[in-house]
């Protein structure tokens, strides 16, 4: 989030949208979506392209493999597994960095990284949860929408 | 008879300068009721002022503290308009010193990950802008354009880690790359360890990278270290613009006159194809 400065560091706001996709969405809904948030990402940022829908990928094939045998879903564990989801994306940035490149690891790289992680771990929760919500108001609208239309036939 | 009795008693007693008899007496039993009656209607108006009187006071200070609030806003869109003013009009001299087409463009956004340093503008190639072409201030070199649609474009910035400028250093005319290195700085990278650099030395662009016109400003050098080893000294330079309050920039649109030999026999060798 640009010239607010508060918000200098924070961490990117599509990382809980993917990860709430890989826990409560299925593959072929979560996949178009995660394609095309990426890509879209690639176009803005100066990184190289592909980067972004690789992390995308990679952060929700992570989610779907956990949640195999851990139960993430508990809002309890919700703001670790966003932290976990920021902290793996900036390894992922910063490995192409280095690798891509021939560039050196920033100097506030501990900062920025402890910064995006704090903010994870206190808000990260609050977009789950509230994507949860949204998702399940927009399927009941949906549904009774569905049942006036069979009713009136 | 009577007529005449009044006016003779009337100026007599006009004369003697006494103007009744008995006026003590009359003054002292009518004073109190006059007293209190006068009492009673300040009361009156009193209660009238400061009780219900106030409440089109309180109306009138809700509109007023409304006006002050526009007019607040007002002032604040007035100061906006100076110094946005001033820094189209140091752009605009700018401009008039630079003998090239030139395109003045908004920043609109900037790059949405801390670790890579670019902005969104809003000139594209319907303003006639091109890849690769140089993003300019009056304060020194930005960037350069790498990605463009009809109406936007993407500028990597000078501080950016991908991005190279070549560069030498006014005073000793020693010559090397700009690179973008890390919190805000940049380096300035394959000058050879014979070269006099010091701290406070300008760095300007030499132009033989075919991008970015002769003389600009790049920034000034921070840090020298020249290590026992290697042919190369270390030198860090903190560029003259400030990447944090990008507003409004520049962008040259025909390439400088000095393209190196190569460029030219590059760009012919496109053309027959």
């Amino acid at each position: 989030m640009p010239c607010l400065l508060l918000f200098d560091s924070f961490y990117d706001l599509l990382v809980p949208l993917v990860l709430y996709l890989g826990i409560f969405r299925p593959v072929s809904e979560s996949v178009v979506v995660i394609l095309f948030i990426g890509f879209v990402m690639d176009n803005l940022s100066a990184g190289p392209f592909g980067l972004y829908v690789a992390i995308y990928l990679w952060l929700f094939i992570g989610t779907k493999w956990i949640v195999t045998f851990l139960h993430v879903a508990n809002h309890f564990l919700l703001p670790l597994v966003v932290a976990l989801g920021v902290l793996l994306k900036n390894l992922i940035v910063l490995g192409a960095l280095v690798m891509l490149t021939d560039s050196r690891f920033p100097d506030d790289l501990a900062a920025t990284v402890g910064k995006q992680t704090l903010w994870a771990v206190f808000t990260g929760a609050f977009f789950l949860i509230s994507f949860e919500h949204v998702q399940k108001r927009w399927e009941n609208r949906i549904g009774k929408l569905f049942v006036k239309k069979n009713g009136d036939s | 008879m009577l007529f005449a009795f009044c006016v003779i008693g009337l100026s007599l007693s006009g004369k003697r300068g006494r103007t009744s008899y008995g006026s003590g007496a009359a003054i002292y039993f009518v004073a109190p009721f006059q007293k209190g009656f006068t009492h009673s209607i300040r009361f009156v108006k009193n209660l009238w002022r400061h009780y219900f009187f106030l409440a089109s006071v309180a109306k009138t200070n809700d509109a007023l503290k409304r006006e002050l609030s526009h007019a607040t806003e007002r002032v604040n869109q007035c100061n906006e308009t100076e110094l946005s003013n001033a820094r189209l009009r140091s752009l605009l001299n700018f401009r008039e010193t630079i003998n090239r087409q030139v395109v003045a463009a908004e920043v609109i956004s900037k790059d949405p990950s801390p670790w890579f340093k670019s902005i969104l503008i809003d000139k594209g190639s319907s303003d006639g802008l091109k890849k690769s072409v140089p993003v300019v201030i009056p304060e020194g070199v930005v960037g350069l354009v790498t990605d463009i649609s009809t109406h936007y474009s993407k500028v990597l910035l000078l501080v950016d880690q991908n991005s190279a400028v070549d560069a030498l250093v006014q005073r000793t005319r020693a010559r090397g790359i700009i690179k973008g290195g890390t919190a805000g700085r940049c380096l300035f990278k394959y000058v050879l360890r014979k070269h006099d650099i010091v701290e406070s030395d300008i760095v300007v662009s030499s132009g033989l990278d075919g991008v970015f016109p002769k003389g600009l400003r790049v920034g000034t050098v921070s840090n020298v270290t020249r290590r026992n080893s290697g042919i190369f000294q270390e030198v860090t330079v903190i560029p003259y613009v400030d990447f944090e309050k990008l507003e409004e920039v520049l962008v040259i649109l025909n390439l400088p006159r000095y393209a190196p030999a190569y460029y030219d026999h590059f760009k012919s060798g496109v053309s027959e194809r």
